[in-house]
């Protein structure tokens, strides 16, 4: 089985990467087979820790144990859970507005005190916090401190539309294009990292893994 | 009916997320643990959209006979086959895991590892030093990339042993990480912070009604 | 020449990438590494964790992205069980489930930690913010059983862990934005210290989590893993990885410089 199951995925991965050459049946196959087999992997796995645990099993409880009653009101979310499948009917799509408001309403509410503390108070503090430990920081870490303040001002400016970007506001937004730059190469550095990361794993699987059955 | 009672709801909802995280009362946090069980229970059956619109947009190409419509037969014989093993016994069957393990990841894991040939290609192709902007973007990237491998610091200890900064290619890596990069990453994680709390308040008071959708 | 070097055939450059990742794979190499700073803090901070204090791992990545998130992992949980340090494994993202689950069980094996006992696997629950957030009020009503079945109030390691009180820290290996939401809801709500073991492409995006203290610390794509090796003195896929992928960013490096050259004297000839 084990030998096995490395030849077929040493076949599928020479499928997909025959790509590489050109558009061809073999990659399109695998490339189908994958979308299928991942929304089928999805379905259990929401299933079976999903639906079953926190719908079914609650309920199941309230029906079947004396005293636990109350966890029939879980029947509501349920019941506006099951609106999602009124997708499925052209006549009644509207009914999955209700879930989708809950959930979108739930998120928003969470979301304004919780990242108003995350990433702008923490942040902000971040940022002129250094200034406070002046006395303690040589030359170079007041130019980074400063460097730092400029670099959130002026990218912020950048981004501030409600503004003509000219005169002052014109250089601050141009140093801010500078600093958002570097950023930007630090990211792409970082990317082919991360890609050719992914290669490297399977280059080491078809020639350690797979090749290692043969030789 | 249609649109009033999703407004309300949302309302209902966001407006009580807010007010529950500012009061550690036991009635407070009594209705913050229910909203978020409720939330947590509807979650899952979000997954019928994606699933109905897979479904939906495959079974279509299949009647239409479209181009490459047979492959809409493998999709499905994929998702069958997963759910055939894995719905009664759950994720634990051996044949789901075996399948799992021997042709869905593989085939995942291919399929994004592509980039790493296309991203070299696009490197080679369209990284130009045509401005002074593109320029710091491509010496930053170049620093960055030979800073994360240990080459870029042992061709440096070798070619540039007469320097007296030893490992200067990770240092200047280092140091582009945690200061121009910092920098404009906080302004953008604050002006996206900004936006999107804004956005979450007009969702709540309704004035942002762009999920409900078209239609009446 | 200039005009064809420019106009190369891409599958030319497929086939440079190719053997860059071959070549040094066949014949590896080992380079020395250096540490990055913040996945010293990442190790020092597990290092300074007493005998029996709990961690969580949370294995927010997929199959598409864990060449460099599971390297780390296999790290950290070495790190820890050799420290006697205890492990909850979770998942926000189902397709990871497995990939987690298997990987628990094949680094416990190596170090002879048991189940229920140094380490447990409770495995993927949908609906990432309520998780984070149910855990944070009681992990047993989001996760009333592990992932093999057993019900928590039977596994002898969560028996005095009720929510983020009892844990010394969340490790999110991701591949996408949980750290951010680990950030944003369990380390401003609950104070819950968060480490982060990230894939390259968001590693930039860490950086200003890490100087506020949110990050306690970092491990940044392939170096990040190799790093951690370095410092627990092991050699493993991570180290093995950053070695064949300097072979890669030197190529890359190369192609950008020679495409510039041939770009400006094609420029140079046009004026």
């Amino acid at each position: 089985m084990g030998i096995f199951g490395i030849w077929i995925a040493a076949f599928l991965t020479l499928c997909i990467y025959s790509f590489l050459y050109r558009d061809n049946p073999f990659y399109r196959f695998a490339e189908h087979l994958f979308l299928g087999m991942s929304v089928g992997y999805g379905i259990v796995l929401n299933i079976h820790s999903g639906f079953i645990p926190l719908a079914w099993d609650p309920i199941y409880t309230a029906i079947t144990e004396e005293g636990k009653q109350s966890g029939l009101v879980k029947l509501i979310p349920i019941a506006l859970g099951l609106l999602f499948f009124a997708r499925l009917s052209p006549r009644h799509t509207w009914l999955i507005r209700y879930p989708i408001a809950i959930l979108i309403g739930f998120n928003s509410g969470l979301f304004i005190p919780s990242a108003l503390q995350a990433s702008i108070f923490e942040q902000t503090r971040g940022t002129v916090e250094p200034f406070a430990n002046l006395g303690t920081l040589g030359p170079w870490g007041i130019f980074e401190a400063a460097l730092m303040v400029i670099g959130v001002i002026c990218t912020l400016t950048y981004f501030f539309f409600s503004v003509e970007h000219r005169g002052t506001v014109g250089w601050l937004s141009k140093i801010g294009i500078a600093f958002l730059m570097i950023g930007f190469g630090s990211a792409f550095g970082n990317t082919v990292m991360g890609r050719v990361a992914l290669l490297i794993q399977r280059v080491n699987f078809l020639i350690n893994d797979w090749l290692g059955t043969i030789f | 009916m249609k649109r009033q009672v999703p407004l309300v709801l949302c309302f209902v909802f966001g407006i009580a997320m807010i007010f529950t995280q500012f009061s550690p009362h036991t009635f407070s946090q009594g209705i913050h643990n229910e909203v978020t069980n409720w939330t947590h229970i509807i979650t899952p059956f979000a997954l019928v959209l994606a699933v109905a619109t897979l479904i939906q947009t495959h079974w279509v190409r299949i009647r239409r006979r479209t181009t490459h419509w047979q492959y809409s037969i493998v999709v499905f014989a994929g998702l069958i086959t997963m759910v055939a093993f894995g719905i009664r016994s759950g994720p634990k069957n051996r044949v789901f895991e075996w399948l799992y393990e021997n042709v869905q990841v593989p085939m995942d894991a291919t399929v994004f590892s592509l980039l790493a040939f296309f991203i070299a290609s696009a490197a080679y192709r369209a990284f130009r030093a045509r401005t002074f902007e593109a320029t710091l973007l491509l010496i930053s990237a170049l620093i960055v990339m030979m800073g994360n491998v240990p080459i870029g610091d042992f061709l440096w200890n070798t070619v540039m042993a007469w320097t007296p900064w030893d490992n200067a290619t990770s240092n200047a890596s280092q140091w582009i990480l945690d200061n121009p990069n910092l920098s404009s990453r906080r302004g953008v994680i604050l002006g996206v912070s900004l936006g999107a709390i804004s956005q979450s308040i007009r969702i709540i008071l309704g004035i942002e009604r762009s999920y409900l959708g078209g239609g009446d | 020449m200039f005009e064809k070097l420019m106009r190369i055939d891409r599958r030319i450059i497929f086939i440079f990438v190719g053997l860059a990742v071959i070549v040094p794979t066949l014949f590896p190499s080992n380079l020395p590494i250096n540490v990055p700073e913040p996945t010293r803090q990442l190790y020092d901070y597990i290092d300074a964790l007493p005998t029996g204090a709990t961690i969580i791992i949370a294995f927010d990545y997929g199959p598409s992205s864990f060449a460099e998130p599971q390297p780390m992992a296999e790290a950290v949980m070495k790190h820890c069980f050799d420290k006697k340090v205890r492990v909850i494994g979770i998942n926000l993202f189902a397709e990871t489930t497995t990939l987690a689950d298997k990987l628990m069980q094949k680094v416990a094996k190596e170090k002879g930690a048991v189940d229920g006992e140094d380490y447990v696997f409770l495995g993927y629950r949908p609906g990432a913010l309520q998780v984070i957030i149910g855990m944070g009020t009681e992990i047993a009503s989001i996760f009333d059983s592990d992932y093999a079945g057993n019900p928590l109030a039977e596994i002898p390691m969560m028996e005095n862990i009720t929510n983020y009180e009892q844990i010394s820290l969340l490790l999110d290996l991701a591949a996408s934005s949980t750290v951010e939401a680990w950030i944003t809801y369990a380390n401003t709500k609950y104070g819950l210290q968060i480490g982060a073991g990230v894939t390259g492409v968001i590693v930039s995006q860490m950086y200003p989590y890490l100087q506020t203290g949110q990050l306690v610390g970092l491990m940044p794509g392939f170096l990040g893993a190799a790093g951690y090796e370095k410092l627990i003195e092991t050699s493993a896929e991570g180290t093995a990885g950053i070695n064949t992928e300097s072979f890669v960013h030197l190529l890359i490096v190369g192609l950008v410089v020679l495409g510039n050259i041939a770009f400006f004297i094609q420029q140079r000839r046009e004026e």
